[in-house]
């Protein structure tokens, strides 16, 4: 353990094939060395737990505490039972809804505030749209069951204005609202950064060209943005593909969904971890061949515009 | 294939000797979320979020985690110490609402020990925090009835010197020797409950006496109900109402609980465990299922409503106090046990938080108003006909997850 | 810059019908007013140029003819119908973008038709006209190409068939040009000039480069400062300029300021504000008094009864190119008349040209620009400076 340094080596005579070497050796640590962080990173929070559900997702019937098994694909054939499907559909259709929603409502709004809204209003109005963001989604949700609970706010401005009162909360629209609701600001957000860098002088160009503000819109605004429009349905897809908490909430007793299952597989009545792990991989799957299309897509399009 | 087929073998094996104790108290781990405060939802949350940085922390060697690892200290060694007063700091880990400041506090004054308390608020949150290492700073736990079973199984726990605990005899019969844990040999009951029917009985109407009000009325609770979100307590109370046993492990029967529950499907606004206090005293919902615990708290604030346990039987449940292997300071972890066994103590407890408690002598102490009220001490006749949630062997959890499943997603 | 081959085009290729007429036109922005109530005619089969100095208010006057702007005050008509109300896509006219505006998910081909598109026009014309488009602009071979897999100087091209296509009555250029390098942006006014005459449309440009604007047009509107300082051809605003601005603007210039002491049939002696002493014999008439423009001027054009104590303020105007440089002083008296000594300060080598800077004894430095004939003269050098009175202009001062 001695801490003496080691002796250098004559510098004058060394010098210039020491410091090639050294340069060599520079050359190539210094990439390394400038990845290592964000690698390490990668490795520990995202590369190991993955494969750690790998792992586990060919263990058939794997629980927390108990001797596993020997490895096989008995996770994967049992996902394929129906009931697992219809779940899987449900969770599908519950984010394609919200993200349909989110794009109709999104759109409008992104459009206002990056093309209509006088500039120096821009900054605020994007900060209050994106607001809610800062509030727990636990919250959100919350608060929605306050407004569309039978004895809730809007119900109340429905008996106020005279008109019979509705069913909308423990159903499956209070379940697109709620949703909706939570990941419009993302949506508004990646869609105002598509609109903003929409060359203005396009619109213009396609004006003068004889389109009306519509023929605008959908031949020359929508193209222009689609890598926002693919971009942020895609991340409000996967998000809301992933939400449980407002389905849980709002959706009433028929909302079971995979991440719900997948949680139930893990804290719930079987602890099959090993099921849990390939609903898991089976989503993290899904997930990334959409991100990988968006990828391939965005890459095209930026190739092409820039 | 199914993935039960590869586990059920060694399995069963591991268990048949518990299996001549309580028939139906076979393998894993069934889920009892319980008790009240919009609070336990960040809890679940935060859980589902910890239990994937578990996942992260430990690989396939999760199952051959020991607790009980040699350096742990056993209780026969711990025989002469105990001699010592305990001192330092006791972590325990416990339901959100089981201890108030006052116990704290009396027991620090009496034993200049430090208490903090740290809550979970579902067994399997704590299991999974235990076995993957992440609570080695407890001495004390209070798992439910049927975990105990699991964490025996699991060799998390010491067994008990019953010589160092004093007044195990002062305990109600019914838990001298409790189907969960023969002979309190690993844990001693903290607290217990009842799960029933919560509603306001002017807005029904009438009494309401069993779950077949539910069937007999569907047709007008169209999303007037709320049930628990547990697939045990649910099908359970329906096995109930069809005659059958809470913890029964037949598919066969299982399925026609699961045929019967459809019958109702329209009338469950949602799955609740929590939240749906508020919703019930909204009147948004008619009736609800819930654990008595959080039924009396609500009742206190809203006198019109009423918690009854169906005349066709319901589950009673037990949480109880267990020392893990793991246990830091086991002297300090009986000197609690030992308070909270004194009558005094439970008695001032169920008085403060409105919980049930096991010890006949602290039952004595109350108030007759107290002990009269069948909401929190049912009355023999009506506890004979409950049962205690068992955990039932691995492949039978699934039957049970996969009607779980289907219903909650029809 | 000034060996501009100055095109004297006569409007005798034009019809006297008019395509666009702007009427009083204002344009005011956040209360700061772009436009000050320009009239301007524009005839069919002209190449109509608007030229001026960035912030002069050429683009908003073209954008307001597009319909992107609507005049705060006034009226713009095209083809006499009033253009009120009426949004860009429903005018006669068609627009090539200073940046080309294609778009950038549509092919060549694509930008090209999409006019034609939004027109449900028949498949057959449909081909055929973008087909002749992009013929006419020589890009039939890249109609498949995205815009980002071009050239600037292709996409200006399609810039082009994509306005063409449509067959406007009034094609708009906004600064078509600017983007280009100096070798492609002349060949690129060669094509414009030939397109024009193919075409025989009516083509409106807003440039700030006069000899483009010069070279291309068959009428020029030079403005400044919002308003339309002069119209007219190009000849005429070179040779010709009514203020002291476009005298500045187009082409090089010797602008000196003084005071006008006499006025005598034609000929002005003119004072600098330096002392020197000009004699100005313009081929137009002094304009100061009779000037649109209210000024300090009080004295009448061609009457003598100035008095030198009341001299009116005026601008002389001495091309570069009109300067002679000598080593010596002219002998003839007509020449000698505005002559004078001075040192050469600054030799510029321009290749086919060679452009000095003299300082006088006043201080005054005078451009001159010579053919590159003979030897170049050194630095220091003492030379003679001398003009004809008839190259002179005498202009009325900036408001």
């Amino acid at each position: 353990m001695s801490t003496s340094t080691p002796s250098s080596p004559p510098l004058a005579e060394s010098l210039p094939a020491s410091s090639q070497g050294w340069q060599k050796l520079t050359r190539l640590i210094e990439p390394i060395a400038l990845l290592v962080p964000s690698g390490v990173w990668l490795l520990l929070l995202l590369v190991a737990p993955t494969l750690l559900i790998l792992e586990l997702s060919f263990i058939p019937g794997f629980r927390l505490g108990q001797s596993a098994g020997d490895y096989g694909i008995g996770n994967y054939l049992e996902i394929f039972q129906p009931i697992y499907f219809q779940v899987i559909l449900r969770s599908v259709l519950f984010a394609i809804g919200c993200t349909v929603t989110c794009m109709l409502l999104g759109f409008p709004v992104a459009y206002w505030i990056a093309v209509m809204a006088p500039s120096r209003w821009r900054n605020l109005l994007l900060v209050a749209f994106v607001l809610p963001l800062w509030t727990s989604s636990l919250l959100r949700a919350y608060a929605w069951i306050t407004i569309l609970r039978p004895s809730g706010s809007l119900n109340s401005l429905l008996s106020a204005l005279h008109l019979p009162s509705q069913e909308w909360l423990n159903q499956t629209p209070a379940v697109y609202i709620g949703m909706a609701y939570s990941f419009l600001p993302y949506m508004v957000l990646i869609l105002y950064a598509s609109l903003e860098k929409l060359d203005k002088r396009l619109l213009e160009a396609a004006s003068d060209l004889g389109a009306t503000p519509q023929q605008t819109f959908w031949k020359v605004t929508v193209p222009q943005t689609l890598p926002g429009i693919a971009a942020g349905g895609l991340l409000v897809f996967i998000t809301s593909l992933g939400e449980f908490v407002v389905p849980e909430l709002l959706g009433g007793a028929s909302s079971m969904t995979i991440s719900r299952l997948i949680y139930n597989q893990f804290l719930g009545a079987t602890r099959n971890w090993g099921l849990g792990s390939s609903f898991s991989i089976l989503m993290i799957t899904g997930v990334s061949i959409a991100i990988a299309l968006l990828l391939k897509y965005g890459d095209r399009d930026s190739a092409l515009s820039g | 294939m199914s993935s039960n087929q590869h586990h059920g073998f060694d399995g069963e094996c591991d268990r048949l000797p518990l299996a001549h104790l309580a028939p139906d108290h076979l393998a894993p781990h069934l889920p009892l979320p319980r008790f009240s405060a919009a609070r336990r939802r960040f809890l679940k949350t935060s859980a589902a979020i910890a239990s994937g940085f578990v996942l992260s922390n430990c690989a396939r060697n999760l199952s051959n985690v020991n607790l009980g690892s040699g350096d742990s200290p056993s209780p026969t060694s711990n025989a002469g110490v105990a001699k010592n007063p305990a001192s330092g700091k006791l972590y325990i880990y416990t339901w959100a609402n089981y201890t108030d400041d006052e116990l704290i506090k009396g027991f620090q004054e009496k034993t200049g020990i430090q208490v903090v308390a740290d809550p979970f608020d579902s067994n399997e949150t704590m299991m999974a925090k235990m076995q993957a290492g992440g609570g080695t700073a407890y001495s004390i736990i209070y798992p439910s009835d049927y975990t105990v079973i699991d964490m025996v199984e699991a060799g998390m726990l010491t067994p008990l010197d019953h010589s160092r605990l004093q007044g195990l005899d002062t305990l109600r019969p019914k838990w001298q020797n409790p189907v969960y844990d023969r002979g309190n040999a690993h844990s001693i009951p903290a607290v217990w409950g009842t799960t029933g029917l919560i509603y306001d009985p002017q807005k029904v109407g009438k009494e309401i006496d069993g779950w077949s009000y539910i069937w007999d009325n569907r047709k007008s609770l169209t999303r007037q109900i709320t049930l628990i979100d547990d697939v045990r307590e649910v099908m359970g109370a329906t096995l109930r109402t069809l005659g059958y046993s809470y913890n029964t492990t037949s598919p066969d029967q299982i399925k026609k609980a699961y045929s019967k529950l459809v019958q109702i499907k329209p009338t469950i606004a949602s799955f609740l465990t929590t939240g749906w206090e508020d919703q019930l005293a909204s009147g948004d919902v008619t009736v609800s299922m819930a654990y008595s615990q959080d039924a009396i708290k609500l009742i206190e604030e809203k006198p019109n409503l009423k918690y009854v346990v169906p005349k066709t039987g319901s589950s009673v449940w037990t949480d109880t106090m267990v020392i893990p292997k793991s246990a830091p300071n086991p002297d300090a972890a009986y000197a609690w046990m030992n308070y909270l066994l004194q009558p005094d103590i439970a008695a001032g407890l169920v008085q403060r938080l409105r919980t049930a408690t096991a010890n006949q002598a602290a039952f004595d102490l109350l108030p007759p108003e107290t002990q009269k009220d069948d909401r929190l001490f049912p009355t023999e006749a009506m506890l004979s006909k409950c049962e205690g949630v068992a955990p039932v062997p691995a492949r039978i959890a699934e039957v049970y997850d996969q009607y779980w499943t289907r219903l909650t997603s029809s | 810059m000034s060996q501009t081959v100055i095109r004297d085009y006569s409007v005798s290729g034009t019809d006297t019908r008019l395509d666009v007429e702007l009427r009083k036109v204002f344009k005011v922005y956040d209360g700061e007013t772009a436009v000050r109530g320009i009239d301007l005619d524009i005839h069919q089969g002209e190449f109509f140029s608007i030229l001026g100095p960035s912030g002069c208010g050429k683009t908003t006057t073209l954008r307001m003819i597009a319909g992107f702007e609507d005049p705060s005050g006034g009226e713009v008509m095209i083809r006499g119908k009033s253009m009120l109300g009426v949004p860009p896509y429903k005018r006669p006219v068609n627009t090539v973008f200073q940046s080309y505006a294609l778009f950038g998910h549509l092919t060549v081909w694509d930008n090209v038709a999409f006019s034609l598109r939004l027109k449900s026009c028949g498949n057959t014309e449909l081909r055929e006209r973008v087909g002749d488009a992009l013929q006419l602009v020589k890009m039939s071979d890249f109609a498949r190409r995205f815009p980002a897999q071009l050239s600037g100087g292709q996409q200006q091209r399609v810039a082009l068939a994509r306005a063409l296509v449509n067959h406007p009555t009034v094609l708009l250029l906004d600064e078509p040009l600017g983007a280009l390098d100096l070798k492609l942006r002349k060949e690129m006014q060669v094509e414009l000039s030939n397109l024009h005459h193919e075409l025989g449309l009516t083509f409106v440009m807003v440039t700030h480069d006069q000899e483009e604007a010069l070279s291309l047009s068959d009428r020029i509107a030079v403005m400044n400062n919002g308003k339309i300082e002069q119209i007219g051809t190009p000849s005429e605003i070179y040779e010709h300029p009514k203020t002291a601005f476009v005298a500045d603007f187009i082409g090089d210039t010797n602008l000196l300021k003084g005071q006008i002491e006499s006025i005598y049939a034609e000929t002005l002696q003119i004072v600098t504000d330096s002392g020197l002493h000009i004699v100005a014999k313009p081929k137009t008439l002094w304009n100061g008094a009779d000037s649109s423009s209210s000024n300090s001027s009080s004295s009448n054009s061609s009457s003598s009864n100035l008095s030198g104590s009341h001299a009116s303020e005026a601008f002389v105007s001495i091309r570069p190119e009109k300067v002679h440089l000598e080593l010596s002083p002219p002998a003839d008296s007509i020449s000698s008349r505005n002559c004078y000594a001075g040192k050469l300060k600054h030799v510029m080598y321009l290749g086919t040209h060679v452009s000095y800077q003299v300082e006088l004894a006043t201080g005054d430095r005078i451009a001159v620009l010579q053919p590159n004939r003979s030897s170049l003269m050194d630095l220091g050098t003492s030379v003679y400076v001398y003009w004809a009175a008839e190259d002179c202009l005498a202009l009325a001062p900036q408001e």
